[in-house]
């Protein structure tokens, strides 16, 4: 017996391994869920080498990566900031052309709506002083333009024109103090006279009884015979009722931001 | 012939500069009197009957593009050019710092100026009490103003014309080695 084990050791030892190897896997395959206590030991104990042999790999393929293989990454760098600032710019250029797009359909639309001729136009300086407001446009007396006519934008009255040369004109805001213009109020029709201080406007002659209130939207009346009857001129943003006094006094926030004005429209007198 | 039109190309450049560039660079309404810098510099260093012209001129242009009513900063340029023109003789003219005292002065002149010309001979609403209520801004945005200028026009005249004396800049900016 002992001679048969001797003569077949070897086949029997790998028998047995073999065996084992089938029992454990065996045993292992109705815990797959869980983890064993070796496996957990193990990947505990590697953890620290693993990362280590992570770490250093990755450093050297960093190496390798940033200063050995990428010779011509500088150049290639200049050549994409290059194109990157181009690329920036027509994208700058086409958003600036989409805004300006955006401007004119609202300005068009707003024409359409009007139903009187206007002669859009282009913001194109502001008053030399400080204290006046007035701005010029690149339309003149060469495309209509005449002294008087009302300029309008689709967020409400902007002025009037007062000076015109043969390509340029003088338009004089509704904020500049020496400006007045009759408007009412949207909501009860009261009306008055709306007039400039700078940065905002008073409205004026509006009896301590009418009922005003703050939020309230001014219109043109359409009677001083300037501007038609309808447009915004601006919100309500502060009110006063003295005890004495025959009026209110009511401050006027204007519709149109002018720090931002570009196009305009100038209303043509209707043809007869 | 060569002053005039100097002084034409710079009352041409800083009329420029007013009404496209600083509006679009300065925030709120404020923006530097260029062009009274100029008529302070004339009232200080040029003749009567040149300065006081030009002044007028120089008033005209300006109310060609400023305000409604012409001639009403011809009328302020020309009563600072001859307020300017009367304290010539008894001052030092060729201190640059008196300049800058000018153009304070000047500012505060042409501001009432304005304001009574506004106020009483115009119907121009509450146009004085802007004017009244913008002075001190004014005041101190002309006096950085005229400080650049000076610094500007002194260094430039340094580096291209060595030779040239401008009356009146020569003791603002950098002092050359000797």
């Amino acid at each position: 017996m002992l001679e048969l084990f001797r003569k077949y050791r070897t086949t029997l030892l790998v028998g047995c391994l073999i065996l084992v190897a089938l029992l454990v896997y065996s045993a292992n395959l109705r815990q797959r869920a869980s983890t064993t206590l070796f496996e957990r030991t193990l990947l505990q104990l590697l953890a620290p080498v693993q990362r280590l042999a992570d770490s250093t790999w990755s450093g050297i393929g960093e190496i390798w990566g940033r200063y050995i293989w990428l010779v011509d990454t500088a150049e290639k760098n200049v050549r994409l900031e290059r194109e990157n600032r181009r690329l920036q710019a027509e994208f700058d250029g086409v958003r600036e052309v989409r805004l300006s797009n955006d401007r004119l359909q609202t300005l068009l639309g707003f024409r359409l709506t009007l139903g009187q001729a206007a002669l859009p136009a282009q913001v194109i300086g502001e008053d030399a002083s400080s204290w006046a407001r007035t701005v010029i446009i690149n339309k003149g007396a060469d495309d209509g333009v005449a002294e008087g006519l009302p300029v309008v934008v689709p967020e409400g009255v902007v002025g009037r024109v007062i000076r015109v040369s043969s390509r340029q004109s003088r338009v004089l805001l509704v904020t500049d103090a020496s400006s007045a213009l009759a408007v009412l109020v949207q909501r009860n029709r009261t009306r008055g006279v709306c007039r400039g201080r700078g940065d905002d406007l008073t409205f004026d002659f509006a009896l301590r009884q009418e009922d005003i209130a703050v939020g309230d939207q001014i219109v043109t009346s359409g009677t001083g015979g300037v501007f038609p009857k309808g447009l915004a001129v601006g919100v309500v943003t502060q009110l006063t009722r003295e005890e004495f006094g025959l009026f209110q006094s009511i401050v006027v926030s204007p519709s149109v931001d002018f720090s931002r004005l570009e196009e305009v429209l100038v209303l043509l007198p209707e043809q007869p | 012939m060569t002053r005039v039109l100097i002084y034409l190309s710079l009352a041409t450049l800083f009329l420029v500069l007013q009404i496209t560039l600083f509006p679009s660079l300065l925030a709120g309404h404020f923006k530097p009197e260029l062009l009274l810098i100029l008529v302070v510099y004339l009232s200080l260093h040029e003749s009567f009957a040149i300065g006081s012209g030009f002044a007028y001129g120089l008033g005209l242009l300006q109310d060609v593009f400023a305000g409604s009513d012409l001639g009403l900063y011809g009328l302020a340029f020309l009563a600072t050019f001859m307020a300017g023109r009367s304290l010539a003789a008894r001052v030092n003219t060729e201190s640059t710092l008196l300049l800058l005292l000018m153009v304070a002065a000047g500012s505060v002149l042409q501001g009432v100026v304005l304001v009574f010309a506004l106020g009483i001979l115009t119907d121009s609403g509450i146009a004085w009490l802007v004017v009244l209520r913008q002075l001190p801004q004014q005041l101190l945005i002309n006096l950085v103003a005229a400080t650049a200028v000076l610094t500007l026009t002194l260094r430039l005249q340094r580096r291209f014309a060595p030779r040239v004396n401008l009356p009146g800049l020569q003791h603002l900016g950098p002092r050359r080695e000797r």
